[in-house]
């Protein structure tokens, strides 16, 4: 069950994800709590044009700087567009999606072959991270833990009490723009590494699953960590039985993208027996319609 | 040489009916704020276009099934008490994209293929392809056109519409399969991206525009068309990829539509000022326009 482990790019798979895990489980609790999934889904999209401007202008260094101006940019934009009203925050969040990720498509697209290089941001490349790129994943993992426990109690705060919050003296605004320049960075950390997939379902799934178990939302934080690192265990193992003892190529991103969902669904029957035993079923009224996706 | 032989006239003509597709849905997935789900459905449509075709059976029929799957299975989730129907959709994204990337990962030299099912290749378009999305075009109007009513009761005053004797979640089955059908025949032809910029954003540009379902509906239906044939022109002209620039001049058109509303809203006399923020402003706008005589008329009945 260790040896795969004792290889060093599965080693440094397995750190990659383990450092990913610590703080995508907090952050996944606020993405959570404030309803964020699809602008953690907008932000994977919109650091593609920020890699292509970054790697045209400064090579395989450049990469890291142009996601993160390209991110945190997108938090600001993102941000503003919510405050000031003008459409519906999700009509908004797609249009940014979309016109920033065409724009990496153009810039791409003059390129004479470019479905490798999409590809690759898709899926990533976990079974390649160097060991530069963990450092720059510990030195973002750091920040984003820094900037959460600086935050986290008026981030928490606002999310349950709009109003209580800007009552007590928060600036919403600010508040909003810290959450999301703190998801663009969990974003930059992870996309090269691991794709876009892998972290929008690493912000997106823990939590969801955790909150079948407790609603608490510490717990739920902690819950969210230790399911990532176990799916990122066993899914890096899973991928290595398939292709080497049954030559079946299995990518190890999807593969911890499945197990996580997996966990999910086989916690759905926990949820429904904590709520039936919690209260009554709800009244058709105060059931929830499909159509409240907020980003 | 035949004119249709041209890769070109086949790509407008695609353009047209795609834009059409997109304009008629657009304007129900911006006012009840579904934009989430229909990027969620390009992904999720994945995994069903990767096996259809691995089995040899139609991507569009493969892509509806799986579609339909995910639209079902977010309705049902976010039914559920403390799940919120953001991360519901979430959650189905993720397994939608894992799952066809792990299909698509057993095949090999599959990587060109999964990149024209991203950014689309209407270039490529085929007789097939255009004659599929004419179908579609033709049955989803006549479908969202028989149901206008409830649909618009359902959407706007759910509460009212219980009261009046529809079955909310019934309708809104109606409507998520109408997108769902859209998005999975349009996605082959103008990738996943695209086809969330070309149902969002003409319809987001319409709505500051009126404050009635039939008018935001053909103004989104035209802007959609103009976008597609404005992008088509682009990327032939400068040579660019032609769903990007599709998507990039839905974009632009949206950002125009935008500040000249708002100049407009700033000379009052030129035109009433409408309310835009989505639903409510829309409530406000139906009540003074009729569907608040609607929602009577369909009380009456219900209470009789």
């Amino acid at each position: 069950m260790i040896a795969p482990f004792a290889l060093p790019f599965m080693a440094r798979a397995l750190a990659e994800l383990g450092l990913l895990a610590l703080v995508c489980g907090p952050v996944s609790a606020l993405v959570f709590a404030r309803r964020l999934s699809f602008v953690s889904d907008a932000l994977t999209h919109t650091v593609f044009p920020g890699v292509v401007i970054g790697f045209v202008a400064g090579g395989l260094d450049g990469l890291f700087i142009g996601a993160l101006i390209a991110a945190v940019l997108t938090a600001v934009v993102l941000t503003l567009l919510s405050r000031s009203g003008a459409t519906s925050d999700d009509a908004s969040t797609a249009v940014v999606l979309t016109a920033m990720f065409s724009v990496g498509v153009v810039l791409v697209s003059r390129r004479s072959s470019y479905t490798s290089d999409l590809t690759s941001f898709l899926f990533g490349r976990i079974l390649t991270v160097t060991p530069r790129q963990i450092a720059e994943t510990a030195v973002l993992v750091a920040v984003v833990l820094g900037l959460l426990a600086i935050g986290a109690r008026a981030l928490i705060f606002r999310a349950f009490d709009p109003a209580g919050a800007a009552a007590a003296g928060y600036r919403i605004g600010w508040l909003d723009l810290w959450l999301n320049v703190i998801v663009a960075l969990v974003v930059v950390a992870a996309v090269r590494a691991v794709g876009t997939i892998l972290v929008v379902a690493l912000l997106i799934v823990p939590a969801a699953a955790a909150r079948m178990i407790t609603d608490r939302l510490a717990t739920m934080a902690v819950l969210s960590t230790v399911l990532i690192l176990a799916a990122g265990y066993a899914g890096l193992l899973a991928s290595w039985i398939a292709s080497v003892d049954y030559g079946i190529a299995l990518t190890s991103a999807s593969t911890v993208v499945l197990l996580l969902v997996l966990a999910y669904v086989s916690l759905i029957p926990i949820g429904v027996m904590r709520s039936r035993r919690a209260r009554p079923a709800l009244s058709p009224a105060a059931q929830r319609s499909p159509h409240e996706l907020v980003g | 040489m035949n004119w249709w032989d041209d890769a070109l006239y086949r790509a407008a003509a695609e353009a047209i009916l795609a834009g059409g597709l997109a304009g008629i849905v657009g304007v129900q997935v911006v006012l009840r704020r579904l934009s989430y789900f229909t990027m969620a459905l390009t992904h999720a449509a994945f995994p069903g276009v990767v096996a259809a075709s691995l089995i040899g059976i139609n991507i569009v029929a493969g892509g509806i099934v799986a579609g339909a799957v995910m639209a079902l299975g977010v309705v049902a989730l976010s039914r559920r008490r403390g799940q919120n129907a953001a991360a519901a959709t979430g959650v189905m994204l993720s397994a939608g994209f894992a799952l066809g990337a792990a299909l698509v990962a057993t095949q090999k030299g599959f990587s060109r293929d999964l990149s024209s099912f991203l950014v689309g290749s209407i270039l490529t378009v085929s007789t097939p392809d255009l004659l599929i999305t004419a179908v579609v075009l033709a049955s989803v109007s006549a479908v969202l056109l028989a149901c206008a009513r409830p649909l618009m009761l359902t959407g706007f005053d759910p509460s009212g519409a219980r009261a009046a004797g529809f079955s909310t979640a019934t309708w809104d089955i109606v409507l998520l399969l109408a997108i769902e059908v859209v998005v999975v025949t349009i996605v082959p032809a103008v990738g996943t991206i695209l086809a969330v910029a070309l149902i969002v954003a003409p319809a987001a540009a319409a709505r500051p525009w009126s404050a009635r379902m039939p008018v935001i509906t053909a103004l989104a239906v035209v802007f959609a068309i103009a976008s597609g044939l404005g992008g088509l022109y682009i990327s032939n002209r400068w040579n660019v990829a032609a769903g990007a620039s599709i998507s990039l001049t839905a974009v632009a058109i949206l950002l125009v539509s935008m500040t000249l509303s708002s100049v407009a809203r700033r000379h009052p006399r030129t035109r009433p000022s409408v309310v835009i923020t989505g639903m409510a402003g829309w409530n406000h706008g139906v009540v003074h326009s009729g569907a608040g005589a609607d929602r009577a008329r369909a009380a009456d009945a219900g209470a009789g």
